[in-house]
């Protein structure tokens, strides 16, 4: 692609190794509610004609509850779920079982939730809903598994994301140094040396706190029976009553200043993260217009955004450039966000697609600038009103799949909106220029960005930032006068960051 | 229950394709098919899935049309331009209309086709016809433009390098393949990528030759009626003239000695082993390519033995699978293993090869092949959740035989072949001459390194 790009079929497989996941985006209309006092799960359902089930069965509990010293024992739990044996059956069992009804089940894990998803064929929903259920509560927790998921975990974090993939590294590092000190720190995988020490007891452990009636929400979509929602309950109520997870996490605290963490590694692109907490999330009266600055400024692997106009378009500086308000992890894979990735705190980031290294210097001042115009200027009339436009139709696109509409409608709940779709339309319809611009100075101004950098030569780079010296930059085609004279005020743009806010880490330090 | 959420909308209802999903067919939604005199194939498939048309473009070529030396890569960035702007649309112009309709909208290359689409609401399906009309007849773009495009493929490139399965792929393709054009991969060789700057000549020859209505078929699924896919149709592409060029692949040569090669890798990963066969092209007629599909998932799926024993039980590898696409010319059947430790990469390949050696004689189990035969039907029936899933599902099908029909086709075949069959057809294609086999792993000193640094910690 442009846009899509060429992704060679072995990654998929890669990532399918530990993101089962991923289907589609976004919402529904949510309708009238009931409520039944007989067991403490609650559940989101969204019965059609279709002759597909999904299920997306959630817990309220994730990576921030991860005991300190057992980072990833959120995630491995959830892995010992969906990939591993139950007390009657071996994982092969199930795979041989899943097989003939090409389904499979899934996992997803983040700070404040897990999601198992699946869809089956309604042919073979009795069957398959029976493997699933016993997957979840009937877990095996057998030795062989977890030596298995223990090493894809420290597999997934020391080669798939320090060796694979600059990208998602600079990213989720990203996420690591802005919440340091913080429960939402370390990976959601882990640690590669809290995973070393981690023991089948302590999955046993987080299985038993955390799985709780409490803590379930059970959604169901599709052309399923009436009495499976009461089915699916009533098997649920298996699990201990426990207490609801009420642990909500405010923004990290950061210094003033910029600090720019630069990751040496040998590789021949240079990738670039930027970011700092915002204070606002779905459930914010100002999301919707951080929603539309988010899209004109960097919408997902769009090309008509701002910054990918400015970097990838007028200069050819990379593959893309992208703006976020919310954590969407695997970007490079997929075109929309999976849901169920809600969180109390959420960042706003930039992601530069690898760069060449001789441009690294200019494009990170090039991505400042951008950034401090944008919240000097805000939006225009024209680019309010279009982006509006974009995003009133576009999340149609984002819940175009009963599993999307599912996820979405799962994450409505969670930040306790009404359905997304209706919700986005009436929200935007409402807005104006002013409402966004003050939301830009309100919420995007920050004097603590956090900078991840992957790069090979990190002295140089290094050297480069902390001497101010210009970093001119040359095409191999005439530019525009607007593009060049630009381009000399970004050669030179400071960089406000002291020598000692500048670190190079050894790529082996990451995740460790 | 705490809280019941009941959605009272019912939308996404597609009563009329869902009653279709119930039949046996593999492709179970009604269709049309429109020939116009220029060549150019309209495919219509109405949907009930509400208000979202997705519209793909299939355009038949690819890498594989990549006949003349120094031109890797090229039908992969000529992608690219063809969003750079047309007689009536500059590219800004296009962006802005996109925008507005709230598409979703991208390209992809592979070997065999060029795939363009988009989805969006039904209200914007005329003036997004016309203007995707307008840069398949009429593109436009200047020098500059280009040289500026062929900064981001490089940068595409440069991302993808950190990934060592690209090379492996690179560097296997190369080796099995001495004259196609399937020798190289979509992307392209770095030396070619860097000299796109200097071929804006070829670009537009490029567009001459396979930018032609006779390669290229439009498939509307959706929130749409035949009446009005035929009415713009002709309405706007009715007047894009029929090309002559027809590219000149030539055909590889019989191997007749196995082949070998490994790849240092410059920085840690762990090993990757790929062993691949000389396979047959796509086919929904004769049985080989559908026997072979059924025995990639048989002998090397994540419910095959050796899955279970190389993943599961001894746990030496963490990733392996078969790779073996529908492809217009002879394809490589490719199984790969990602391994834990480069002391099992010997064994592991070992034990890949002795799985293709043992269904070269041995017969699949009659249950496993039904099971077999159930996958693939379901895997079809879940895929296609939206129009634009079932446009996505089509549209590699469509480039390779320009109708649904051959979906059912291969359906039926596939209820033709034997345990007989796979085993027989298994042993004429799973030779020792036609193999290849490539090994990627980190560069010795590199190890050596690593390994030091793993000690100090």
């Amino acid at each position: 692609m442009r846009r899509r790009p060429f992704i060679t079929r072995l990654t998929s497989k890669l990532i399918s190794l530990f993101i089962s996941l991923a289907i589609l985006t976004p919402a529904i209309a949510l309708g009238r509610t009931q409520k039944n006092m007989s067991t403490k799960i609650a559940s989101v359902l969204l019965p059609n004609r279709s002759p597909l089930v999904t299920f997306r069965i959630q817990f309220m509990s994730g990576g921030a509850a991860d005991p300190k010293g057992k980072e990833g024992v959120a995630a491995l739990t959830a892995a010992m779920l969906a990939q591993g044996g139950t007390r009657t059956m071996t994982y092969e069992q199930f795979l041989e079982a899943m097989y003939p009804m090409a389904t499979s089940f899934g996992w997803q894990i983040d700070k404040e939730m897990t999601v198992f998803t699946g869809t089956t064929h309604e042919d073979n929903l009795d069957k398959y809903y029976g493997l699933i259920s016993q997957m979840l509560l009937d877990p095996g927790f057998r030795s062989d598994d977890f030596t298995r998921l223990k090493t894809d975990a420290v597999n997934f974090l020391k080669v798939s994301l320090r060796e694979t993939n600059d990208e998602e590294l600079g990213k989720e590092y990203l996420y690591n140094v802005i919440y340091d000190g913080h429960p939402y720190e370390h990976h959601n995988m882990g640690t590669v040396s809290s995973l070393g020490k981690l023991t089948v007891e302590d999955v046993r452990a987080f299985y038993k706190a955390n799985y709780t009636q409490a803590n379930t929400v059970l959604a169901l979509a599709g052309g399923y029976p009436k009495t499976l929602p009461q089915r699916v309950e009533t098997d649920f109520a298996k699990l201990p009553l426990g207490q609801a997870n009420k642990a909500k996490f405010d923004a990290p605290k950061l210094a003033s200043g910029m600090r720019i963490a630069i990751v040496k590694r040998e590789t021949r692109a240079t990738a670039l993260s930027l970011g700092f907490p915002i204070k606002v999330t779905r459930a914010d009266k100002d999301w919707p217009a951080l929603a539309v600055v988010a899209s004109y400024f960097g919408q997902h692997r769009s090309s008509n955004s701002y910054l990918y106009q400015r970097l990838r378009e007028a200069r050819g500086l990379n593959y893309g450039n992208y703006a976020y308000i919310e954590y969407f992890p695997r970007g490079m894979f997929q075109f929309t966000p999976d849901p169920n990735l809600g969180r109390s705190s959420q960042i706003f980031q930039i992601w530069i697609r690898p760069v060449t290294p001789e441009n690294g210097h200019f494009v990170l001042r090039a991505a400042l600038y951008e950034y401090d115009k944008l919240v000097r200027e805000g939006m225009t009339k024209g680019a309010f009103e279009a982006t509006r436009e974009f995003l009133t139709k576009y999340n149609n696109i984002l819940t175009q799949t009963q599993d999307a509409q599912l996820g979405y409608a799962l994450d409505s709940r969670y930040y306790n909106i009404p359905d997304y779709v209706s919700y986005m339309r009436e929200q935007l319809g409402k807005l104006t220029l002013e409402d966004v611009n003050n939301a830009i100075r309100k919420h995007l101004k920050s004097e603590a960005i956090r900078i991840v950098i992957i790069t090979k030569d990190a002295e140089a780079l290094r050297d480069a930032i902390l001497s101010s010296r210009p970093s001119p930059i040359t095409y191999n085609s005439p530019k525009p006068k607007e593009i060049t004279d630009e381009d000399k005020v970004i050669e030179t743009y400071k960089i406000k960051v002291n020598p000692e806010g500048v670190v190079i880490v050894p790529v082996e330090k990451v995740f460790e | 229950m705490r809280l019941i959420i009941i959605l009272s909308l019912l939308i996404c209802v597609p009563v009329m394709a869902l009653a279709q999903q119930k039949s046996r067919k593999l492709f179970p939604y009604n269709y049309t098919t429109d020939d116009f005199p220029n060549g150019l194939r309209l495919i219509t498939v109405p949907t009930d899935y509400p208000n979202l048309v997705a519209l793909y473009i299939v355009v038949q070529t690819g890498s594989r049309n990549e006949v003349e030396p120094g031109k890797s890569g090229f039908a992969h960035f000529f992608e690219h331009m063809m969003f750079r702007g047309s007689e009536n649309y500059t590219a800004d112009q296009r962006e802005a209309i996109f925008k507005r309709a709230g598409a979703e909208t991208n390209a992809y290359t592979s070997d065999d086709r060029t795939v363009y689409h988009a989805t969006f609401s039904k209200d914007d399906l005329d003036e997004i016809m016309k203007m995707e009309a307008d840069r398949f007849i009429r593109l436009k773009y200047a020098l500059p433009e280009f040289q500026t495009e062929s900064l981001a493929v490089k940068g595409e490139y440069d991302k993808n390098s950190a990934n060592p399965f690209s090379k492996l792929y690179e560097v296997l393709r190369e080796t099995a393949f001495k004259t196609h054009t399937y020798s190289h991969t979509t992307m392209g060789y770095l030396k070619d990528i860097q000299d796109m700057p200097n071929q804006f000549e070829y670009s537009q020859e490029f567009f001459k030759r396979f930018y032609r209505p006779e390669y290229t078929t439009v498939v509307l699924v959706g929130d749409v009626t035949r009446a009005q896919a035929l009415d713009l149709t002709k309405k706007y592409f009715g007047d894009w003239k029929r090309g002559d060029y027809v590219a000149k692949i030539p055909a590889e040569p019989k191997q007749t000695e196995p082949r070998k090669a490994h790849v240092d890798w410059p920085s840690p990963t762990l090993p990757i082993v790929a062993v691949a066969f000389r396979g047959p092209a796509y086919s929904d007629v004769d049985k080989d390519k559908m026997a072979l599909d059924l025995l990639a998932q048989v002998g090397f799926g994540e419910n095959s033995d050796l899955y279970q024993k190389l993943v599961l039980a001894e746990q030496k590898v963490d990733v392996l699978g078969p790779d073996f696409s529908n492809q217009m010319d002879p394809e490589l059947f490719v199984v790969l293993a990602r391994v834990k430790d480069p002391k099992d990469i010997d064994y592991v390949r070992d034990q890949i090869l002795a799985t293709f050696k043992r269904y070269s004689t041995e017969l699949i189990p009659q249950d496993k092949l039904a099971a077999t035969r159930s996958r693939l039907r379901y895997s079809f029936a879940m895929a296609m959740d939206s129009s634009n899933a079932i446009a996505s599902t089509l549209a590699p099908f469509v480039s390779l035989r320009r109708t649904p029909e051959t979906i059912d086709k291969l359906a039926e075949l596939m209820e033709t072949i034997s345990p007989q069959d796979v085993s027989d057809i298994a042993a004429r294609y799973f030779r020792d001459e036609s193999r290849t086999i490539v090994t990627l792993a980190p560069q010795a000193k590199e190890t050596a390194k690593n390994e030091v640094k793993e000690r100090g910690k």
